[in-house]
C-alpha cells in the first residue's frame, strides 16, 4: 500500500504508513519519527509516533505544510529499519487478572457487550480459541509487548505483543463504549493491550487491574520524578499475572512512596524481534528477571 | 483576589494551552475561543498568553477583593457590575468589593474574563490551563466552585486606559446557523462517496454533548466503504488501527453521530477521522451552543492558510489601533 | 382570584426533564402549588444537570415544553401564577 500523507487541518500532518498493524510498520514509524526529532525542523511542535502511522503538529507560519510533507516523504525514502537500533526499557508490569474492580465495571455494562452472558475474559478466550480464561491469561503473559503508541489520555500505552501475527490475540471493542472504566484497568481491543491511566469512558475488553500507577500527577513515586506519565513509546512491557496478596503488597508500597517498577535498559534491533520472536522474548525475560 | 460567590455552569482558568506534550497523550486544553482570549488580554494590557476565566453558558458571580482592571470578550452573556449592565469588549475598572454577575446568555456560548496581571495559578507543563479529565492545571485541576479564591498575577505588560473599546469590525457576530470550514482527509477514504457528499450538504445540530472535549452532532447516518477490516483495527467498519487525532478532527463512531474533537479531547484512538476543522474556525466552533446548527464547508489547505493569515492580520491591526490611543 | 403570571426561563440550552430520574415521579404537576426555590425540572447539558427552580411562590399553571425537549437558552419552560 502507498503511504498516505494527509492534512489534519492547517496545523497537523497525518501519515498513514499502513492500514493494518504489524511490528514492522510500527518500527518504521518509530524510526522515521526518531530521525525527524533529531533533525530539529523549525516549526515542529509535536511529533507523535503511533501504531501504523504517525502525526506531527507544526506552526504553519514557520513551515508550509507542503514543504513539511516533502521533508517527511524524503525521510520515508531514506530511513531504513534495517540499521535502526532502539534503546529503551524492559519493564515488569504486575497485573491482577479477573479482579473485583473490573469485574464490577464490566458487569454493569453487559448490555453494551457482544456477549452479555459471559465475562470479557471468558468471551475473549472463546473467540480466540482458548479452552479457558486461564489459557488466555497465559498467552497474554507469556510474551512481552512493544509499547507502540501513547495517547488517548495522558500516559495510556498501546501495547502490541511481540509474536508472529498468527499468535496475536485479537478482540473487538465493546458494541457501545462504557461510560465508566476504573483507574488502572487492563484492557484489550483490536490487537492491543492497554492500561487506562485514569478513570473514564472506554470500549476495550476488561481483563484485570494493574497494581501500580502509570500516571501520577503528584509525582511522588521515583518513576514519575521527570514526568507525570510512565510509559514511553518503544518500551518493552512484560505483563505478569500476580496474586491478590502481591497486589496488596504493591498497593502498600505505592502508598508508602517506596514502589519502583522493575526496569532494565535494553538495546535491540527490529530484525532481532522479527526474525525470531521466541528467542527475543526468552532473552528479554531472562535479562529482566536476573 | 477574586472570590467566587457562585461558580456558573462551568468556569475554568485557561490560557493558550499546553503545547508540546501531545505525544504522551496530553491534549493542549487552553481557551476554546483564542481570538476572544487574545483580545481580552490586549484590553487589559496583559501578555497574550496570560490566563483568564472561560465562562460557559451561564456566568458566575465573582466578588473582587481588590481594585482591578478587567475586560469581558467572547459570546454575549451580558455582564453586570453591582447589578448595573457594563459593556463587553471594553477596558473596565472594578473596585474592591464590587460584584460581577451575568444575565442569561444571549448569543454565543463562552465569555472570557481577562484581568490585568492574569489569573495566578501554578504553571503545569508550561501552561495554566485547566484540564479537568486528569485534574491538572487551573485551580486544583477543576472548574471553579463556590468559595474559591483566585489570585491576580503580575503578567501585565502595560497600562491600557479604562474605557478603551474594540471597534465593531473586531467583534465577532454570532448566528444560530454556522458555516465551519473543514479540510477533508485523514481517513476520509473510509466514507462512501455519497456519505462524504452528505456530510457537507446537510445542517448538523449540536447535541447536549458539546463541551471542551468535543461536540457531538445529530443529522443523518453516514456509511463506510465495505471492506475486510485490516489486522488490529477492530470489527466495526468505523474502526481503524488506533491512530493520532488532530485537534479539530471529526470522527463518526459506527457512522451514527459525528464528533468534532476539541481542546480537551482524547489524542488518539480507533475511529476513522474524516476531516479537520481549520484552526481559525475553532474559535467560531467554541461559540456554538447545543441545539444550534452547523454546516460543514470543504476547503483546501491554501484557503485554510489564508484564513489563518487574515485572522493574525486582524489581531495585529487591532493591536495597532488599541495602542495608538 | 389569580395573581400575576410569571414565566420560568431556562438560563442554559439543553435537554429538559420534569423528573429527577426516569423511574421517579415528576417534580411538580400542572396545577400544583410551588414555593420559592422549589425545583420544577432539570436541564441537562455537558453532562451537568442544572436545577430549574421556581423564583416565586404560586401555582404552576402550565408547562410550555415537553419532557426531553431540547431547549434554547432563555426559552420559556413554565408559567407560575403568583398567589394573591
Amino acid at each position: 500500500m502507498l503511504t498516505r500523507y494527509e492534512y489534519g487541518g492547517d496545523e497537523f500532518i497525518f501519515v498513514e504508513l499502513s492500514e493494518s498493524m504489524s511490528l514492522e510498520v510500527n518500527f518504521q514509524a518509530m524510526a522515521i519519527t526518531k530521525k525527524l526529532r533529531e533533525e530539529k525542523v523549525k516549526g515542529l511542535l509535536d511529533i507523535c509516533p503511533s501504531n501504523a502511522s504517525y502525526m506531527v503538529r507544526f506552526n504553519p507560519e514557520d513551515i508550509h505544510p507542503d514543504e513539511l510533507i516533502s521533508k517527511l516523504k524524503e525521510l520515508e525514502q531514506t530511513v531504513s529499519v534495517d540499521d535502526f537500533e532502539i534503546t529503551s526499557r524492559m519493564v515488569d508490569v504486575p497485573i491482577l487478572f479477573d479482579d473485583p474492580w473490573t469485574n464490577e465495571a464490566l458487569m454493569r455494562f453487559r448490555d453494551r457487550h457482544q456477549d452479555p452472558t459471559s465475562t470479557d475474559l471468558e468471551y475473549a478466550a472463546r473467540i480466540n480459541g482458548f479452552g479457558s480464561k486461564e489459557e488466555l491469561i497465559k498467552a497474554i503473559t507469556d510474551y512481552p509487548y512493544l509499547v507502540s503508541m501513547i495517547g488517548f489520555v495522558p500516559g495510556l500505552p498501546w501495547c502490541y505483543q511481540m509474536v508472529p501475527q498468527e499468535k496475536q490475540i485479537e478482540v473487538p471493542k465493546y458494541v457501545r463504549p462504557r461510560t465508566y472504566t476504573p483507574e488502572r484497568a487492563f484492557g484489550f481491543g483490536g490487537a492491543f493491550a492497554v492500561i487506562y491511566p485514569v478513570q473514564g469512558a472506554g470500549g476495550y475488553q476488561l481483563f484485570g487491574t494493574a497494581a501500580a500507577p502509570i500516571y501520577q500527577k503528584e509525582q511522588s513515586l521515583h518513576d514519575f520524578k521527570d514526568s507525570i506519565t510512565f510509559p514511553r513509546q518503544g518500551d518493552i512491557f512484560r505483563y505478569r499475572s500476580i496474586t491478590m496478596e502481591e497486589f496488596q503488597s504493591i498497593q502498600q508500597q505505592v502508598e508508602d512512596g517506596t514502589f519502583r517498577y522493575l526496569t532494565r535498559e535494553i538495546t535491540f534491533t527490529p530484525k532481532q524481534v522479527l526474525e525470531d520472536p521466541k528467542a527475543f522474548s526468552d532473552d528479554v525475560l531472562g535479562r529482566l528477571y536476573v | 483576589m477574586i472570590k467566587v460567590m457562585s461558580p456558573g455552569l462551568q468556569t475554568t482558568v485557561q490560557d493558550n494551552g499546553r503545547i508540546g506534550y501531545y505525544e504522551v497523550g496530553m491534549p493542549p486544553s487552553g481557551a476554546m475561543d483564542k481570538y476572544s482570549l487574545t483580545v481580552g488580554n490586549l484590553l487589559v494590557g496583559n501578555d497574550e498568553n496570560a490566563a483568564a476565566l472561560e465562562i460557559t453558558y451561564m456566568g458566575p458571580v465573582l466578588q473582587f477583593q481588590e481594585d482591578a482592571i478587567i475586560a469581558l470578550t467572547g459570546g454575549e452573556i451580558p455582564p453586570k457590575i453591582n447589578g448595573q449592565p457594563v459593556p463587553m469588549w471594553e477596558t473596565l475598572s472594578v473596585k474592591a468589593g464590587d460584584e460581577l454577575s451575568f444575565d442569561f446568555v444571549k448569543q454565543g456560548a463562552r465569555v472570557y474574563l481577562a484581568v490585568a496581571g492574569g489569573i495566578d495559578v501554578p504553571l503545569i507543563m508550561g501552561s495554566r490551563s485547566t484540564y479537568t479529565l486528569c485534574g491538572i492545571g487551573g485551580l486544583e485541576g477543576r472548574p471553579l466552585e463556590q468559595g474559591d479564591e483566585l489570585n491576580i498575577g503580575n503578567q501585565s505588560k502595560h497600562q491600557v486606559p479604562v474605557g478603551t473599546r474594540v471597534q465593531s469590525e473586531f467583534i465577532p457576530s454570532f448566528s444560530k446557523v454556522n458555516e465551519i470550514r473543514v479540510i477533508v482527509g485523514l481517513c476520509s477514504y473510509r466514507l462512501t462517496e455519497e456519505s462524504k457528499q452528505r456530510f457537507f450538504s446537510i445542517d448538523w445540530t449540536v447535541t447536549t454533548e458539546a463541551n471542551r472535549v468535543g461536540y457531538r452532532f445529530k443529522g443523518e447516518r453516514l456509511n463506510f466503504v465495505e471492506r475486510e477490516q485490516p489486522f488490529g483495527a477492530g470489527s466495526n467498519p468505523s474502526n481503524v488501527v488506533d491512530l493520532g487525532y488532530p485537534i479539530g478532527s471529526i470522527q463518526v463512531p459506527d457512522g451514527v453521530e459525528p464528533i468534532a474533537l476539541l481542546n480537551d479531547a482524547v489524542t488518539g484512538g480507533g475511529y476513522a477521522t474524516v476531516g479537520t476543522i481549520i484552526s481559525t474556525d475553532l474559535d467560531k466552533m467554541a461559540q456554538i451552543k447545543t441545539n444550534e446548527k452547523v454546516r460543514f464547508v470543504a476547503v483546501d489547505i491554501e484557503e485554510a492558510l489564508q484564513a489563518r493569515k487574515e485572522n493574525k492580520q486582524k489581531i495585529e491591526k487591532l493591536k495597532q489601533q488599541l495602542f495608538q490611543l | 382570584m389569580t395573581g400575576a403570571a410569571k414565566k420560568v426561563l431556562s438560563p442554559i440550552p439543553g435537554v429538559f426533564y420534569r423528573k429527577p430520574s426516569p423511574d421517579k415521579d415528576v417534580y411538580v404537576k400542572e396545577g400544583d402549588a410551588v414555593k420559592e426555590g422549589d425545583v420544577i425540572g432539570l436541564v441537562e447539558v455537558m453532562k451537568n444537570f442544572y436545577e430549574i427552580k421556581a423564583e416565586a411562590a404560586g401555582v404552576l399553571e402550565k408547562f410550555l415544553v415537553n419532557e426531553e425537549d431540547v431547549l434554547d437558552a432563555g426559552q420559556e419552560i413554565a408559567v407560575i401564577v403568583a398567589e394573591s
